[in-house]
């Protein structure tokens, strides 16, 4: 493999990007000064320390070790799905639904795809099963937030609606069938345009950076493709789960419509 | 025999308030009962209990001398028709409105079926083809009635059903409610409109600070 080395001066000098932003900001009157400001030091923070993570992760490679990084990677992507959904039940019931789809997703879809596709060297080896799990994580817990946040939404503007199928006899799948079928389509539909558009638009990330650093681009885009599919099988996945969860939560056992605050202002 | 629909000891409370506090209601076989009360003293909450869209805090709701809760929700849902106030139209035209019911329970009604059911309710059967959310308040309330028809109810609750409309047309509407008490349902009707309250007769309760009082009977 042969990859261009960037220096710590040269990344330093790469500032000067952030700078531009900023001036044009402050040009603008934009007030969004502070932010950059505090966005330039975050990622690069975040960013070494997960660098450093990995190096140590890299060094020390144990099934364990491996598997607990993805865990809290799960509990991550779980939390951020529940967090601020308008209308519904509040982040500490959701949290657990939301983790449970992000897992069950990603389950389904890495292990197959670990197993009889890319099926590297050792099963844990962390190279390939941190990256790939990171970006199936996080499409599935975006669709995951997207289906808790439409789905209880949308209830809440139709009650009406909803309560009056109710009394025609709908049970309650067949009350809100409109509102999760929608909201499914919305967290699929992001997936679906990256595939139509996926190297017409832009190269993706993963396979800009393999090409970048040395692999031939035909590998490059298998490697592209086997994660393509796995993003939209996840995404169908985690937002099917959890348009189950989101009406199962919006009804009483009595098959009654429940009611819940705007609680995005925590 | 039991009454159709009957209410015990109802007891609710909605933030901190008392709404109904220990209501009992019987709504007997072709019967009108209509209801009064102050503006947010628990009417629509006494609807809702019946129709089993909410709970009581206590006390019991019995359809036919059975207790609600001991029957499938979809099933003892169908029984009781609700009209609310300013009824909601499903997209689509007002045939297919009247077909929901019936298509929730895996049926198709027939088109003939649907245009006796409008007919019934009071409408042209040239409505049937038009659009639901283009019609006026009186004409929604009206495919309302003719969608709840289509589920064959033996009750009926009505809130507000001639509100903001005017004279001739609220008479229209309380002719249509004594047809469907004359044909053997109970019905319950919120209302304040006082031509109507004469003009359907029967027993009027008043709803106030969680009492219910029978204030006079044609």
């Amino acid at each position: 493999m042969s990859y261009v080395t960037v220096s710590f001066p040269q990344l330093v000098l790469s500032l000067g990007l952030m700078a531009l932003a900023m001036a044009v900001s402050w040009q603008n009157r934009l007030g969004l000064e502070k932010d950059l400001l505090v966005g330039t030091f975050r990622a690069a923070v975040q960013l070494f320390a997960v660098g450093l993570l990995l190096t140590i992760l890299f060094r020390n490679e144990h099934p364990a070790s491996v598997l607990g990084l993805i865990a809290v990677m799960v509990v991550v992507a779980g939390w951020t799905a529940a967090r601020r959904i308008a209308h519904g039940p509040g982040t500490a019931v959701l949290f657990g639904y939301a983790t449970l789809s992000v897992l069950a997703s990603g389950v389904l879809v890495l292990i197959p795809v670990f197993a009889f596709v890319i099926r590297p060297a050792r099963w844990y080896e962390a190279r390939f099963l941190v990256p790939i799990s990171g970006m199936i994580l996080s499409n599935a817990m975006n669709g995951v937030a997207l289906v808790f946040e439409r789905v209880f939404a949308s209830i809440h503007d139709d009650v009406a609606a909803v309560e009056q199928l109710l009394s025609l006899g709908a049970t309650p799948r067949q009350a809100v069938d409109r509102h999760t079928r929608a909201a499914m389509n919305a967290a699929l539909r992001p997936t679906i345009n990256g595939l139509l558009t996926v190297g017409l638009v832009a190269l993706p990330g993963m396979m800009t950076g393999q090409i970048v650093s040395g692999t031939a681009p035909d590998q490059a885009v298998r490697y592209q493709l086997v994660i393509m599919y796995q993003l939209v099988a996840a995404a169908a996945v985690s937002g099917a789960l959890a348009a189950r969860f989101a009406r199962s939560l919006s009804f009483n056992l009595r098959q009654q419509l429940r009611t819940f605050e705007d609680r995005r202002v925590e | 025999m039991p009454p159709p629909l009957e209410a015990r000891r109802l007891r609710k409370s909605y933030q901190g308030r008392v709404l109904l506090d220990g209501i009992d209601l019987a709504l007997g076989p072709a019967t009108i009962t209509t209801l009064g009360g102050p503006s947010g003293g628990g009417k629509t909450t006494l609807l809702r209990i019946l129709a089993q869209l909410s709970d009581p805090d206590e006390g019991q709701v019995l359809i036919d001398g059975t207790d609600a809760r001991t029957l499938f929700p979809p099933a003892a849902r169908r029984r009781i028709a609700l009209v609310p106030q300013g009824p909601v139209m499903f997209e689509g035209t007002v045939l297919d409105n009247v077909r929901t019911g019936p298509r929730l329970a895996g049926q198709e009604l027939p088109e003939e079926a649907a245009r006796a059911l409008i007919v019934r309710a009071g409408l042209d059967p040239g409505f049937l083809t038009q659009n639901a959310r283009a019609l006026s308040g009186g004409e929604k309330l009206r495919v309302a009635v003719a969608r709840a028809l289509a589920v064959h109810p033996e009750v009926w609750l009505l809130d507000e059903p001639t509100a903001a409309l005017d004279a001739e047309r609220a008479d229209r509407v309380v002719g249509l409610l004594r047809e469907l008490a004359a044909a053997g349902s109970p019905l319950l009707v919120v209302t304040h409109d006082a031509r109507a309250l004469e003009r359907l007769g029967g027993r009027h309760l008043w709803l106030a600070e969680g009492q219910l009082r029978e204030v006079a009977t044609a």
